[in-house]
């Protein structure tokens, strides 16, 4: 049994002047589902986000909440909740304050407005902080703020804009997995912008990709990650991008292995260094193709203007089919 | 000697970035702070005292003087606010086709010659004028009280719509979106985010068409006539028609008082404003066709507009018409017969050369100086309001009281009659200084200070990195302050009116004689040349300026 998506983007395009930034985007999100929509800078992820909020106009298409065309409705009268990369905490109110403030202009009885701040106060674990203002706050603390302001008022849907961007990277892990659960503990219906694959990765029971305005993939993250379908979804995702045998194929970093010259294709290395997960190796073809090789080790095996041989073990074909080579 | 080299260079970069400051601080103080304190105090003994300014303030035409500059003040900011902030607030809010020129449009008519205006309100509204003749009912805006009015709002209700458009954009945009994702509607996005920094801007646009109004000259003196002369028209008439050179100066002293704290509230106002200034992230939102409120306001901007442009073309008109004794443009070619030049003392072409070489000299001795002292308050955050408030002092100044303090004490140092260039010059430098100061100020603060450490660390020595990074940094500023500078200077009648002797006359001052004498046809050309004139340096501020607005 299928249920009613809890939104439903029909074929919506939408344009900067004469500049199209979104064409034909369709998608849907089941209630309770966290999507993920990634794409590089530029590739109108934000306008998609705001089109929907209601902030942006579309010049074709249809946006749906829970099966009602909201696409003529202003912002404040879709019920659609969106977070922005800065928190936009209000000045001059307290942590307390700002999370009622949906709820006070909803007109929501006091006892029910006490009851949902200590709620998601607890969920989100601002109970200390209630009283603060926000300039007396860190910033992974002010987007959990920004956050329980946004679920008070019980929107249908969540729209997350980089969210944790402005956020400090030692703090980002922590904050994402708190945004995660609470959704999750709530089942509220949730669509994450971000360019960053690992957290779209993380964080999604499905990603959209999207690229030059247009939805170019979408499944769960994995079968995403492992059967890109075009170049550069490939190349947006880290693969490498080449030629083998004729047609295009991406292989993944990972895959490639480093041979002694003569056992393989012959690569002159160009740069190497140490990363958090072992070794990156930047390589040069003979036909100029550059790739990277991820490699295990703390220390990279070879160095800069080495030649070495490579091979991989697997590739995906980039020719619409999605086949793997293992 | 170790110690001897540490305390030089401790104490050097100080001395050395206040020598820079000392030319403009001497310039203000010896222009307009020595000899208006001067002609304060020197007309306060000459009648005698307390008691005789006492009797001065008593005085029914100087009582009604006061009365005038603050009622219509008054009610000119509140005409230009009403027909300002709702224009204000749709540009701000709305991205319609144009707005980045419409914007910068905007100070057109603040440029333009207040003698120019005043003139043209006559002619089109004032009696057997070209609107009043066809519709009699709008003859109350060519004269009296009405017609002043008109004057000052035509004027500044355009910086009353710049300065709540600087307003509403500085309200954070993601906030008003939280707002309205979180279910608020139009009204309470205005009531929690918007609302109160568009408000500021009017208010600032309002505190700014009070000051101008209240210390209007041409409309008073073109339009009104003595019933409604202000202070400012006033103190003129003591000083130049009446030979009352005391009792003008204590009504002198009394405009600055009066209207001090209105100045000091605009600077505040204005500050408070630019400081919560920031840059759109994406620009206001589209026209809403859907929006009743948005078609509104749009029609009332574009009616306003419209009525602006109207009378400037008119005033255009009226110069290029056909007459009755000639072609197209028969008043222009009168403009410049022996008959004018023999009723001015001087042809047009020397007083167009005059108004050119006046307002080139004046708007480059602003920049120098504005140049020197925002680069000093950009170094010297902890100084900055000691220079700033000695550099805005003039903003304190009226145009008349400035003249007079210097026509009573400069000029007799300077060689007298024949120092009257001399003298214009200054005060049109005076005048201009703050607002060449804001302009460049402004741009400072907003520049990087890192490509010029960047040329240090090269090797570049301060002179180096100034004149090769720094100074090309802020050429938007540099051009906009000029350009303003020399449009003031263009238009700027009522101190250059009270300084000038015939060979030193400007063509506004031309025009105020023609009108005098009821040479009506010269007269509408030198106004529609004072406007077309300002509308081609117009168009260098915003082909030049980039569209830089952000002098007031």
């Amino acid at each position: 049994m299928s249920s009613e998506p809890r939104l439903e983007v029909r074929s919506l395009s939408a344009a900067w002047g004469s500049n199209e930034v979104l064409t034909d985007v369709s998608l849907s999100v089941q209630p309770g589902e966290f999507v993920v929509l990634m794409g590089p800078n530029g590739s109108g992820k934000t306008t998609l986000l705001r089109t929907i909020a209601g902030f942006e106009w579309p010049t074709r298409g249809a946006v749906r909440l829970d099966g009602r065309d909201v696409t003529a409705l202003p912002p404040h009268r879709r019920g659609i909740g969106i977070l922005f990369q800065e928190p936009a905490l209000f000045p001059g109110r307290s942590v307390w304050e700002n999370i009622a403030y949906g709820l006070e202009l909803a007109r929501r009885p006091d006892a029910e407005v006490q009851q949902q701040v200590a709620a998601l106060s607890q969920l989100l674990d601002l109970d200390g902080l209630l009283k603060r203002a926000p300039e007396a706050l860190s910033g992974g603390e002010r987007q959990r703020v920004a956050l329980a302001r946004t679920l008070a008022p019980g929107p249908s849907i969540v729209l997350l804009d980089e969210p944790f961007a402005s956020v400090d990277p030692e703090r980002r892990a922590g904050l994402r997995a708190a945004f995660r659960a609470a959704l999750r503990r709530l089942g509220v219906a949730a669509i994450h912008v971000t360019h960053d694959r690992e957290e779209g990765l993380f964080l999604g029971d499905r990603v959209v990709l999207l690229l030059s305005g247009r939805v170019v993939q979408s499944g769960p993250p994995m079968q995403v990650y492992r059967n890109p379908s075009s170049p550069e979804a490939a190349s947006f995702l880290g693969y490498n991008v080449l030629q083998e045998g004729g047609r295009l194929v991406a292989v993944d970093p990972r895959d490639i292995e480093l041979r002694p010259p003569g056992e393989g294709i012959a690569a002159e290395v160009e740069a190497s260094g140490s990363t958090a997960e072992g070794s990156s190796i930047m390589l040069r073809l003979l036909t100029g193709t550059r790739l990277e090789a991820r490699v295990s080790g703390e220390r990279p095996p070879v160095g800069a203007g080495q030649t070495v041989a490579v091979r991989w073990s697997r590739s995906v074909a980039l020719d619409g089919a999605g086949r793997t080579r293992g | 000697m170790a110690g001897d080299r540490q305390s030089v260079r401790r104490v050097g970069p100080f001395d050395r970035d206040l020598l820079g400051v000392l030319p403009v601080l001497g310039f203000v103080a010896a222009v307009t702070l020595l000899p208006v304190a001067l002609l304060f105090a020197t007309g306060t003994l000459d009648v005698g005292g307390m008691a005789g300014v006492g009797r001065i303030l008593e005085d029914p035409v100087n009582v009604r003087a006061i009365e005038n500059s603050l009622t219509e003040g008054g009610a000119s900011a509140l005409a230009a606010v009403a027909v300002g902030y709702p224009s204000g607030v749709f540009l701000g809010r709305t991205r319609v086709p144009g707005r980045p020129l419409l914007l910068s449009t905007l100070l057109v008519p603040f440029l333009l010659p207040t003698v120019a205006v005043a003139f043209g309100v006559v002619e089109i509204f004032g009696p057997g004028g070209f609107v009043s003749a066809a519709v009699p009912a709008l003859g109350v805006l060519g004269s009296g009280f009405g017609g002043i009015v008109l004057a000052n709002v035509v004027f500044n209700a355009p910086v009353v719509v710049l300065l709540t458009v600087v307003g509403v954009e500085s309200a954070p945009t993601d906030l008003e979106e939280t707002v309205r994702s979180l279910g608020g509607g139009p009204v309470e996005a205005f009531r929690t985010v918007w609302g109160r920094p568009s408000l500021l801007g009017a208010l600032a646009g309002g505190l700014i068409t009070f000051l101008f109004s209240a210390l209007a000259f041409a409309g008073p003196i073109l339009i009104g006539g003595a019933p409604w002369y202000t202070l400012e028209a006033r103190v003129y008439f003591l000083a130049q028609t009446l030979a009352e050179g005391p009792q003008a100066a204590v009504l002198a002293m009394l405009t600055v008082a009066l209207l001090a704290p209105a100045t000091i509230l605009y600077v505040w106002v204005a500050s408070r404003l630019r400081s919560g200034a920031s840059l759109p992230r994406a620009g206001p939102p589209r026209f809403d066709r859907r929006s009743p409120a948005a078609w509104v306001l749009g029609s009332w901007t574009g009616f306003s507009v419209a009525a602006v442009g109207a009378l400037l073309a008119l005033v255009v008109y009226r110069g290029l018409a056909p007459s009755p004794q000639g072609g197209f443009a028969q008043s222009f070619a009168e403009l410049f017969t022996q008959r004018v030049s023999l009723l001015l003392g001087l042809s047009t072409t020397s007083a167009v050369a005059n108004t050119v070489a006046f307002a080139a000299l004046s708007s480059l001795s602003a920049l120098l100086l504005a140049l020197t002292a925002a680069h000093y308050l950009s170094r010297r955050p902890r100084a900055q309001r000691a220079v700033a408030a000695v550099a805005f002092a003039p903003l304190l100044i009226s145009p008349i009281v400035l003249s007079f303090a210097l026509a009573e004490f400069v000029r007799p140092a300077l060689g007298g009659e024949s120092a009257a260039p001399l003298l214009i010059i200054l005060s049109q430098a005076t005048l201009a200084l703050p607002f060449a100061l804001q302009a460049i100020g402004l741009t400072l603060s907003r520049t990087s200070p890192a490509p010029g450490e960047a040329a240090r660390a090269l090797g570049a020595s301060a002179w180096q990195a100034y004149l090769d990074v720094e100074l090309p940094s802020i050429r938007s500023g540099l051009r906009a302050a000029a350009l303003f500078a020399f449009a003031l200077g263009l238009g700027e009648f009522t101190s250059t009116n009270f300084l000038a002797n015939v060979p030193s006359t400007t063509l506004s001052v031309e025009l105020y004689h023609l009108q005098s004498v009821r040479l009506a046809g010269p007269a509408d050309a030198v106004a529609a040349l004072l406007v077309l004139v300002s509308l081609a340096v117009f168009g260098a501020v915003a082909l030049w300026g980039e569209g830089r607005t952000d002098v007031l």
